[in-house]
């Protein structure tokens, strides 16, 4: 990949679709079944915007980006545009964010616990892909 | 998952989908949408698992309850509960997950549009972990739910809650039969000298051991566990709560034994007494009425008669024996699976949520037959407690450790 893509483009999600298959097998996801979706409040353009993931034994099945209304997943973080973005350039813990109430979690407690070492897997590759934020 | 609901055939089982639908057809009659639960005992008899920490239950007008607690034990609870993990959801100091937010955004997926009635635990109790929804969380609840009405309803579960099924029962039986296991194991190490160089939380630790080796979860009681005491502790005025010390036991003076025991939610409650030799003949006079007033009233007990009529009749054989001065004159306190102490019966008498004297026994309440007697002059006092059935003509007593009073030497 050469240059940088924008933060939640069609080339970002195809960036990190590339780099989660690589990088995250299966075996490493747990061969976990279930979906997270993620809503960007405030982006710079003035929209909301949602990142959902679809896993399916471990596979990421589905990746999608868009504005409009998001799609339910089992577990779903709202938050602002600028709060995301710090995550993703590991300038704040997503964790922090989440006690601090920047972050707002939806779902069961007890699951997303079991979840929190594999959104931090993920949160590693997004930080790798160069972007404009 | 330990909960006894697959197997009907277990002794302890309890058919608590079938509870469930019993408080959904109260909510129907009452317009109530949606219970939020939060008293320990409504989710002990709801979900059948120990609740510690704080907890609710939120019960909708059909389908399966959820409990929500703090995320720490919720596997826990999930794994001892017949309810599976998607209907046990830990909150925590999250976004989107602390008790408010969590269950008013719940509560609001239940309700049409976000209107309706929602029951709610109101009220007051001596029992300190009783778990009533406190101001605070009210407000709170209150505006997260701005299109609801909270109303109280707690009463739906005290009544179905009332007359014990055969599982229930049968779990008491059991914590009983374990509490009667720790009083041979205190009486085996305080016979022959044994007790020389005790104190009473050494006691409550050997009871303890006992209970638990038997398969007692732990000593319920917030009383401060195994009660006991010894010497002037046994006789303070109307002293029926006595968390062991590090007093030691001595020659010439009572001991009070007071040990407790759960086993699956059930509870086990029986006090035995003992005087460390050498008695004296006050000790024993004292000691003999004690007995007698102990049995007179587990003989009186049955269905129809009331705390008030048991109690005039009882204090009118202690007058007439001439130890009235020395009797609590109360002779019972309620009880139900874990969280559900002290109140008999309903929230109906001249004194909200104390007993009403004038509540009328029905065939399979359970409640603890309990007496204390103190006499502060003599340093001496006694306390009886055991879980019994009420029966047509009659009381069952869960605790079959024999009524005695034994002279130690």
């Amino acid at each position: 990949m050469e240059g940088k893509v924008d933060y939640l483009s069609q080339e970002w999600r195809d960036e990190i679709e590339k780099r989660l298959k690589e990088e995250i097998s299966p075996e490493r996801m747990k061969f976990l079944t279930t979906s997270v979706t993620y809503i960007y409040k405030n982006c710079p353009d003035g929209n909301d915007r949602f990142l959902h993931f679809k896993i399916d034994d471990g596979i990421f099945s589905s990746i999608l980006v868009d504005t409009g209304d998001p799609p339910d997943g089992e577990f779903n973080v709202t938050g602002d545009y600028e709060v995301f973005a710090k995550i993703t350039q590991g300038i704040m813990k997503s964790q922090r964010a989440l006690m601090g109430g920047k972050l707002k979690l939806r779902g069961n407690m007890v699951k997303a616990l079991k979840l929190a070492s594999l959104a931090d897997r993920m949160n590693k590759v997004f930080a790798q892909v160069p972007a404009n934020y | 998952m330990v909960s006894s609901i697959n197997n009907q055939n277990d002794p302890y089982f309890i058919d608590f989908p079938g509870r469930l639908a019993q408080i959904q057809k109260a909510m129907a009659e009452e317009n109530i949408d949606v219970y939020l639960g939060s008293r320990l005992r409504t989710l002990s008899w709801v979900t059948d698992a120990f609740c510690p920490w704080r907890s609710y239950i939120v019960i909708p007008a059909e389908g399966l309850p959820t409990a929500f607690t703090f995320v720490i034990d919720a596997a826990r609870v999930a794994d001892d509960s017949w309810l599976d993990e998607d209907h046990v959801l830990g909150f925590a100091p999250m976004g989107g997950q602390d008790q408010i937010d969590q269950i008013a955004d719940f509560i609001k997926g239940l309700l049409k549009n976000g209107r309706g009635r929602i029951g709610i635990e109101s009220g007051m109790s001596n029992y300190l972990p009783e778990g009533f929804l406190t101001h605070y969380e009210y407000e709170q609840y209150k505006a997260a739910l701005s299109g609801a009405e909270l109303v109280n309803a707690h009463t739906i579960i005290d009544r179905l809650a009332l007359i014990k099924d055969e599982g229930t029962i049968n779990r008491f039986r059991e914590a009983s039969r374990i509490v009667d296991v720790g009083h041979q194991a205190v009486y085996d190490a305080i016979i022959n000298g044994g007790y020389k160089g005790m104190t009473e939380t050494e006691i409550a630790g050997i009871a303890a051991l006992a209970m638990r080796r038997a398969g007692s979860e732990w000593e319920w009681s917030f009383t401060g566990g195994n009660e006991i005491a010894c010497g002037y502790r046994t006789g303070l005025a109307g002293g029926a709560c006595t968390p062991a010390s590090r007093k030691e036991i001595k020659a010439g003076e009572p001991l009070m034994v007071d040990i407790h025991s759960m086993f699956k939610l059930g509870l086990g409650d029986h006090s035995h007494n003992y005087l460390i030799s050498p008695a004296t003949d006050r000790q024993w006079w004292h000691a003999n009425n004690f007995l007698d007033i102990v049995s007179l009233t587990l003989k009186t007990y049955k269905a129809g008669t009331s705390p008030a009529l048991l109690a005039e009749e009882m204090m009118d054989f202690a007058e007439e024996r001439e130890f009235a001065d020395y009797m609590v004159p109360g002779f019972e306190h309620g009880i139900g699976m874990m969280g559900d102490e002290w109140r008999i019966g309903l929230n109906d008498g001249p004194f909200p949520y104390w007993t009403n004297p004038d509540h009328i026994y029905r065939e399979n309440e359970v409640l603890i037959c309990a007496m204390q007697y103190a006499c502060p002059d003599d340093d001496i006092g006694f306390r009886y407690e055991n879980p019994i059935v009420i029966k047509k003509d009659c009381c069952e007593e869960l605790s079959k450790y024999p009524l005695g009073i034994e002279e130690i030497k």
